[in-house]
This record gives C-alpha cells, sequence and structure tokens, in this order.
C-alpha cells in the first residue's frame, strides 16, 4: 500500500557534523571560533557544504 | 529605512548577503520567527486611522513602517521555540507577523502569497509552457493505467515527489530516479505520482534569477555518468559548476515566468540535452544560491543585497521633499 514513488526513497542522510561557527546576535552573522566571518570564508563553505542544494530537508522543500 | 531577513541563526548562506548590506551601510535586522515571545517580539497598533508597528530581536527595535524590503529566506515556524509552544501559538504568532507585514510598504522576496503558490510543481509546469519553456513530457497520477500507456509511449521515465517534499516519519529522501521499463505501476494509486520522460542531459543548469538579473551555471555531465544518477544533488560527479551564457529566447521565457508568478527571486533547474535545449525541470522560489556562488564566483548575493537595499517610493518621495510621515 505504499505509494509508488516511495518505492525510490532512500535515508536522509543526517549532517551530524558540527559547524565550525557560532551566531552573533550583535553582528547577525555566523563567525568561526577564531572570530572571522563564515561567510567571507568560502573554502569553509565549499568543505562544509552548508550552502548547498539537497534533498530530504525537514522544514523546506527542495532547493 | 531597514532590511528585514526573516530566516534561522544557522542561515550561513543569509550571512552572504548580511555582510554586503553592511558594506553599504543599509539597516539590517535579522530574526527568526520560529523564535517569537522567546528573543523576538512584536507590537502593533491601529489607532485613530494609522498603523503603528515595531519588531524587535536580539536587541533591535525596528518600526514596521521603516523597512524598505522583506527577504523571507528560510523562516522557521512561528513561535514553534516558543516556551508553551503549539498549533495554536503558531497560528496566533504567524497571523500577528505576516498580518502585520503584509500591510507595510516594504518590497518582498517573495511575497508569501507568491511564494506559496510558486511551491506546487505542477502550476510550476503549466506556467512554464506558458511562458514558452520546453517542459519535459510529464504525467501526474493515481491510475496505474495511466502511468502504463504513459510508459509505453515514453519508454524512459523518471519519477519524482510532486511536491518537492520528503517523508520525515521516518526521514528520507525521495530523489529523482529511473524507472526501469519493466515497472509495476500498481503503486500508483496508492500516492500521486510524477513521472517525467528521461532527458538525456550532457549538463545541469542552475539558473538565479534576481530582479532584473540573470546568473545562470552549468554543471557538465560526465561522458562516462551513470544514466541512472538523474538527481545532480545526489550525482557522485566532480564537475564543477561553471558560469554560462543564458540563451535569449530562456531569458525572455523565464522573465515572462517571474513576473507572471510575481516572483523577484528564483532558482530554475533545468536539464541541457545534445541539442543544447535547456528544459525546464523546476524553479525553487527560495532556492539556494551559495555553493553557486562559491564555485563561480557569481555576485549573487551581492546582486540580492542590491535588490533589498533599493529606496522604496517613500524614499524617493522623501528625497523629492514630499514626506509627510515621521519614519
Amino acid at each position: 500500500m505504499q505509494p509508488f514513488a516511495l518505492n525510490y526513497a532512500r535515508p536522509a542522510v543526517e549532517c551530524k557534523a558540527t559547524t565550525p561557527y557560532v551566531y552573533d546576535s550583535g553582528l547577525q552573522l555566523n563567525v568561526t571560533t577564531d572570530g572571522r566571518i563564515a561567510a567571507s570564508d568560502h573554502a569553509l563553505l565549499r568543505e562544509l557544504g552548508t550552502t548547498t542544494s539537497t534533498a530530504g530537508s525537514k522544514t523546506h522543500f527542495d532547493d | 529605512m531597514t532590511v528585514l531577513i526573516l530566516t534561522g541563526e544557522e542561515d550561513v548562506t543569509a550571512d552572504m548577503v548580511v555582510v554586503h548590506l553592511n558594506a553599504s551601510s543599509v539597516p539590517v535586522v535579522r530574526l527568526d520567527p520560529a523564535d517569537l515571545t522567546a528573543g523576538v517580539a512584536l507590537s502593533g497598533e491601529y489607532v485613530h486611522g494609522s498603523f503603528r508597528g515595531h519588531l524587535s530581536a536580539g536587541g533591535r527595535l525596528v518600526s514596521v513602517n521603516g523597512l524598505r524590503s522583506v527577504w523571507v529566506r528560510r523562516p522557521g515556524v512561528p513561535a514553534s521555540r516558543a516556551a508553551q509552544s503549539s498549533a495554536w501559538l503558531t497560528e496566533e504568532a504567524s497571523q500577528a507577523l505576516y498580518g502585520m507585514l503584509r500591510g507595510c510598504a516594504a518590497r518582498w522576496m517573495n511575497h508569501p502569497d507568491a511564494a506559496r503558490r510558486a511551491r506546487h510543481k505542477p502550476w510550476q509546469l503549466r506556467l512554464a509552457q506558458r511562458s514558452g519553456l520546453p517542459v519535459p513530457a510529464t504525467l501526474i497520477t493515481t491510475f496505474p493505467q495511466a502511468a502504463r500507456e504513459f510508459a509505453e509511449r515514453f519508454p524512459d521515465l523518471v519519477v519524482k515527489p510532486v511536491s518537492g517534499a520528503h517523508p520525515q516519519e521516518p526521514p528520507r529522501a525521495v530523489p529523482t530516479s529511473r524507472v526501469a521499463p519493466d515497472t509495476d505501476f500498481g503503486a500508483v494509486a496508492y500516492g500521486p505520482t510524477l513521472l517525467q520522460r528521461r532527458v538525456a542531459k550532457r549538463a545541469d543548469i542552475r539558473l538565479t534569477v534576481v530582479g532584473d538579473t540573470l546568473l545562470a551555471a552549468r554543471k557538465a555531465t560526465p561522458a562516462d555518468a551513470d544514466p541512472d544518477e538523474v538527481d545532480v544533488r545526489f550525482a557522485t560527479s566532480d564537475m564543477p559548476w561553471l558560469p554560462t551564457e543564458v540563451p535569449p529566447r530562456v531569458a525572455a521565457a523565464v522573465r515572462t515566468y517571474l513576473r507572471e508568478a510575481e516572483l523577484v527571486y528564483g532558482a530554475f533547474d533545468f536539464a541541457e540535452d545534445a541539442d543544447g535545449t535547456w528544459w525546464f525541470l523546476e524553479c525553487n522560489q527560495s532556492g539556494q544560491f551559495g555553493f553557486i556562488e562559491v564555485e563561480t564566483g557569481q555576485p549573487i548575493a551581492r546582486t540580492i543585497a542590491e535588490w533589498l537595499a533599493r529606496p522604496t517610493p517613500e524614499d524617493r518621495d522623501h528625497v523629492k521633499g514630499r514626506r509627510t510621515v515621521a519614519p
């Protein structure tokens, strides 16, 4: 009785890695532990994949 | 005049835009509606024929009438982190926040009404057709026989969720997947199923549109790619995203699409076939752009910041000395 599309489902990949930055409400930006603005570090963003289009989001549609 | 950004704290993609707004000295207030009553506060009064409203977050206070634009980026469910969260409180908080904001003169990226409509993929397909974009043959059905007949006409098919949403109990992802020729379509009766002719693609295209600016990126499909690996989000290819030109006919059609959809931001996905035709797959009204900017260097965040920072009609009146209401 499973809908057809779910025959093609796979377990969602849970992102368990902690991001090496935290939100600074004063700056309204995420800041790395050594004080740099995370968004300005493209190498870091590429490594973490936090800006990437993914599937399986709990809160948002495909992006 | 302030730019209001509705998103979660962890949204580092939004940070990319905030950096540009800060560099331009444009005031920004960033908040997550999920934090309403637990770090985010609001107040609005309708008295003597006028409205005065305020939002507060992170020690900042902003007048609703002082907003130049609202960027609905990745907002959480209103009041979902409140101490006594409930479906009722969420509805109350949603009505209060978005109801007040809908009454202000700020420009939206994107307006919630347009955004809600634009998430419907069947609606997207029809609008794309009407806008002049090539759309792969598609069937959405709960009739197994219709699926069988469609598969006879178009033997090479993919299946994908109609909504783009993914099941959460347990958490699963439903990638766009190739359907084998001898597939049993009986289970189509148990849920609307979207079947689409597979485009034998030589590249994926992500076209990000911000206002009037079109920024396209192309990711070539390797010659030895597995034809069953359809969904670029799950592909193992190391091919980079590279900037590419937008064919004039596509550019015109995309502008028509966004105008009809009443969207000012859209991230279009296309599959480019061997003839160079861009086949429309979908348009995500809040699609990710950070990964494209990081790989291509295209100034998407800056373009968004410039759109958000543009003066409102009230600002222009103020410059011309016609303003009669205090900010």
